[in-house]
């Protein structure tokens, strides 16, 4: 109740006309910013730091808010009609979301990305009104053998990415996880693959892969096979979000956030991993399975809620710990210290009126991200309607200034060509692609986690389990994993005399 | 048809080669009129980047300098900067940001530049790191952590914000070493940055945190956590705890950020530059920055921080040796 | 070596059928990138020497073997399946016609025009090489408009610097000319 309060007044301080139009400005320089390429939303409040040097505390944060918010948005866009993330949270949304965007259904792809950024990221702040004190308890709690049997989990997750042919996905896992290695050791500093190579020493970006492996890999081989013929364009189709759509969609949206606010609000859970989750859970859950690849909305609505409500996490340990557990948070971090804040367990007392303005702004500035995108999802789409070779020759453009202005070398593009040959390389033999995004993902945070839990147990190797919490993670992996042979049990019984041999006849193939 | 070809291509050929200059004239004529470019080794936000900003924004602000551009080249814990800092040879119109982490890095990296190839223009500000456990610990006093340091130095897990070679490393490693613990005993685990550390302070994950003081000051306040000992040459005010001498460790060991500029620039330059941060030190701007983010002014001009440079770099490479890092 | 050892014996009746059998298992190509990675990687883990504080069994040496024993063990099952007969079906796609074959000059000029902005960014500048980027793609893809083309490309490569120069404060090469006026 007496958060409820505290709220109200928030949104008295956050809904006075100046900061509506702050809130409504970021948002817009915000999605503006985070389409650039290689502009993330980390990068676009760090820019558009200076611009609110003019204004008092609570206004600037208001408007950090919508830039915030606004540049994932933003990032999204990019992903899902040029197939080039902006970031790593919308890696993901690029799956299904640039095949929806192909087949003309960019507008609604756009709308679900939206509407789950606003359903994420309402639920997620709700959350964390609700919970945050509880919520940072917690959160300190979780530690390196938590976080590895999450990866754990994770990796069984991947099989159900594999696509048709295990042999190749596992190969495209390999790759991904060989990439993933380069760069210096983070627990004892040695270089590995590097080749000496200074540019290679922090290792290769996600986004950089992602970009490189979609966008330029698949710019290269449509130039391989271009359809020549018939020059017709994308049909745009219609503009708004089906009811067929919303039926399936509605689900995701709730579903994410359940995984994403819980991975935002731990220290080292980003976003990148949960959307991965969020993903597959759909796709297990999808009764479209073979849909997911080629345009499954449930792809791109899941994710996009698990993105936003993970941002309304990351808050949570930044406004009760002063744990910055993302780049953007630090980045605000460093803005709050800017201002002569300093967040952490006593910022709800010292400035409660600031905290709790920043927090009913979060919920104007997704309204308003909502209300400006959502009409304007229609007119992106149109976009995709330009003529092939600008598609294609932009989305390469687009792919080189992500890589090259974010640290002004050459080197990045190099990189970038030579993953985007191999992109190229795996359409021609059928190696999807999807593993080995999540193999750069998954690999070194495993590895770091792995490590990390060993050497705090001093190398004994129970420190990998000696927390409730991986202990059920790994009972919930140990369930998935037999979970063909329970089910053979159970249905034997069921349905008693003829179909179980049909039924178990291709368990065994399997 | 031939002709509307070549004018298309003149056209655009004029386009890209005559509006960038033009759109950025008003800009480089300031750089007759004396202007800066400083380079921030690491992204935006991190610790040089704020520091450079700031500086930037007071010299602005004071009018000593009418333009002073930041800009990121971050990479390699701040090599790959030092290495474009370094091919500038000669260049009096750049500076970079920099601290005691590049130091580290140029050995954990075994980059081929290094910071004594610069021309050392100001020391700036220095905070120092503190010894912290949670609330929750058993440990009450330095002495105490020492003495179950000793007994047993693997069960004591040290967590610090920064890699191998960072400051939160080399400062463990110094207290082990002066208590007569060998370094490479010492169970060092990096987090990512000081943010992921606090929670595993606070989470009682590690023995005892090592991470700079600035982060920590509300926890410290609320009794979160209790700080055994700040590595500083003195006490720090606000925080409740005596320095490593105090506590009977003989280590001194600051945090500490500063400027440095390409080499073979001329005196000149050189003595321009160090004015500039001079001046800088001098202005009200630059004051109230420092107690805004809580930094310890820490001004060393030219030759000054030249020597300091050389002995951190001893320090830090003498440790690093130690442990097999260089 | 081995090739020149091997021709005379096989030239005359294996050519033609072992390039035949080859092109049809190309695929084997992707077994020989997947144990050459492995091969890298094993190589470059034994070579991380272990002579430094390291706490905990697991040092920065094991993942990296793991995942190079798996590459190589990978690569063997993969050429176990396209020996047997199995083939990677090639990704379809709007627009992408896999009846035809595969147009290989179409590819080496897009590499060409995304090589080419690598070289000359820092040489001519982002405003040029961008435009040269944008131009020599739409060319390499079957655009052939050469009023509208250039145009474009200038264009957008000089909006992408000024926003990113000038408005953001993300410095790019601007060219030879810059600081001239």
């Amino acid at each position: 109740m007496d958060s409820f309060n505290n709220l109200l007044e928030g949104f008295a301080t956050a809904l006075t006309p100046t900061h509506l139009a702050l809130a409504a400005l970021g948002v817009l320089l915000g999605t503006a910013i985070g389409v650039l390429p290689g502009i993330g939303p980390a990068m676009a409040v760090a820019l558009l730091l200076p611009v609110t040097y003019g204004l008092e505390p609570t206004g600037a944060f208001i408007m950090f808010a919508g830039i915030y918010y606004g540049g994932m948005f933003g990032g999204s866009t990019t992903s899902i009609l040029l197939n080039t993330p902006g970031e790593s949270a919308a890696v993901v949304a690029a799956i299904d979301g640039n095949p929806m965007a192909r087949k003309g259904r960019g507008a609604q792809a756009l709308a679900a990305a939206a509407i789950g950024h606003f359903v994420g990221g309402i639920i997620g702040t709700t959350l964390l009104v609700l919970l945050a004190p509880t919520v940072a308890k917690f959160a300190v709690d979780i530690g390196a053998p938590d976080f590895f049997a999450i990866m754990v989990l994770a990796f069984i997750a991947v099989t159900s990415v594999l696509g048709a042919s295990r042999v190749r996905g596992f190969a495209s896992l390999l790759i991904g996880l060989t990439i993933g290695l380069v760069g210096l050791d983070e627990m004892t500093g040695q270089q590995r693959l590097t080749f000496g190579s200074l540019h290679l020493a922090d290792g290769i970006d996600v986004v950089v892969v992602a970009v490189a492996l979609f966008a330029v890999g698949e710019s290269l081989w449509v130039a391989a096979h271009l359809r020549r013929k018939p020059a017709k364009p994308i049909p745009v189709g219609r503009p708004w979000l089906h009811k067929a759509d919303l039926k399936r969609a509605w689900k995701p949206w709730l579903r994410g956030p359940m995984i994403g606010f819980p991975f935002g609000a731990v220290p080292a859970g980003g976003a990148e991993i949960p959307t991965f989750l969020s993903y597959v859970t759909e796709k297990r859950l999808s009764k479209h399975r073979e849909e997911f690849g080629k345009g499954a909305i449930e792809g791109v609505a899941g994710p996009e809620a698990t993105a936003s409500a993970s941002a309304a996490g990351t808050l949570v340990s930044m406004l009760t710990l002063g744990l910055p557990t993302t780049a953007v948070a630090a980045v605000m971090l460093a803005a709050f210290q800017q201002y002569g804040i300093q967040p952490g367990p006593l910022l709800f007392e010292r400035e409660s009126a600031l905290v709790w303005g920043l927090i009913a702004s979060l919920f104007i500035g997704l309204c308003l991200l909502l209300v400006l995108n959502l009409p304007l999802a229609p007119v992106w789409a149109k976009l995709l309607r330009i003529p092939r070779p600008y598609l294609y020759a932009g989305i390469l453009f687009f792919a080189s200034v992500g890589a090259y202005a974010v640290n002004a070398d050459v080197f990045d593009l190099l990189v970038m060509f030579v993953i985007g040959v191999l992109g190229f390389v795996m359409r021609r033999y059928g190696l999807p692609v999807l593993p080995a995004i999540i193999g750069v993902i998954l690999g070194p945070a495993a590895e770091q986690q792995m490590r990390r839990a060993l050497q705090l147990s001093d190398g004994s190797l129970t420190g990998l389990f000696n927390t409730p919490f991986a202990l059920v993670v790994y009972g919930i992996v140990v369930v998935l994993l037999s979970w063909p042979l329970i089910r053979r049990l159970i249905r034997k019984p069921a349905p008693p005399a003829e179909p179980s041999p049909q039924v178990e006849r291709p368990k065994v193939d399997a | 048809m031939r002709i509307r070809n070549w004018l298309a291509v003149v056209g655009a050929l004029a386009v890209v080669v005559l509006v960038p200059p033009l759109l950025t004239s008003s800009a480089e004529s300031a750089s007759t009129l004396r202007s800066l470019r400083v380079l921030v080794p690491n992204s935006p936000g991190g610790g040089y980047d704020v520091t450079a900003r700031t500086a930037a924004k007071a010299m602005e602000d004071a009018d000593l300098l009418r333009n002073a551009e930041v800009f990121n080249l971050p990479g390699a814990g701040g090599t790959v900067g030092l290495g474009r800092t370094v091919s500038e040879r000669g260049n009096g119109k750049l500076v970079m940001s920099m601290g005691l982490g590049v130091v580290g890095s140029v050995y954990t990296n075994k980059a081929p530049s290094s910071l004594l190839d610069t021309t050392p223009i100001a020391k700036l500000i220095e905070e120092p790191d503190i010894v912290v456990v949670g609330k929750d610990s058993p440990y009450r006093s330095l002495d105490e952590l020492v003495t179950a340091w000793k007994a047993n130095p693997g069960a004591v897990q040290v967590g610090g914000g920064s890699s191998p070679g960072g400051p939160d490393h080399l400062a463990p490693m110094l207290i082990a070493k002066a208590v007569g613990l060998d370094p490479r005993t010492v169970n060092y685990i990096p987090f990512d940055g000081g943010g992921e550390l606090l929670a595993s302070v606070l989470g009682g994950k590690v023995a005892f945190g090592v991470s700079g003081v600035g982060e920590y000051r509300d926890q410290i306040e609320a009794g979160q956590i209790r700080v055994l000992a700040v590595t500083s040459g003195s006490r720090l005010s606000g925080v409740d705890a005596p320095t490593l001498r105090e506590a009977g460790v003989d280590v001194e060991f600051n945090n500490w950020r500063g400027v440095v500029a390409p080499p073979g620039i001329s005196d000149a330059d050189r003595a321009r530059l160090v004015d500039l941060f001079t001046d800088l030190h001098g202005t009200p701007q630059w004051r109230e920055a420092l107690t805004r983010n809580g930094w310890t002014d820490a001004f060393a001009p030219g030759d000054e921080f030249g020597a300091f440079l050389r002995e951190e770099n001893d320090r830090v490479a003498t440790v690093l040796k130690d442990l097999g890092l260089a | 070596m081995h090739t020149v050892v091997n021709e005379p014996v096989d030239k005359p009746v294996n050519k033609p059928l072992s390039r035949a059998w080859l092109r049809e298992r190309s695929e084997l190509g992707v077994s020989a990138i997947l144990v050459g990675l492995g091969v890298l990687v094993l190589v470059d883990a034994i070579r991380i020497h272990t002579d430094f504080a390291q706490r905990g069994p697991v040092g920065p040496k094991a993942v990296p073997v793991v995942v190079g024993v798996g590459l190589i063990v990978v690569a063997a099952l993969l050429a176990r399946d396209v020996l047997r007969g199995g083939r990677g079906e090639a990704e379809g796609g709007e627009d992408i016609d896999l009846t035809e074959p595969a147009d290989w000059r179409t590819v080496l000029l897009l590499c060409g025009a995304f090589l080419a902005n690598a070289a000359l960014i820092g040489v001519v500048g982002f405003p040029i090489s961008g435009a040269i980027l944008f131009w020599g793609a739409a060319y390499a893809l079957g655009s052939r408009n050469y009023v509208r083309d250039p145009l474009i490309a200038a264009g957008l490569s000089v909006v992408t610097f000024v926003l990113f120069n000038n408005l953001l404060g993300v410095p790019l090469p601007g060219g030879p000319l810059v600081g001239m006026f």
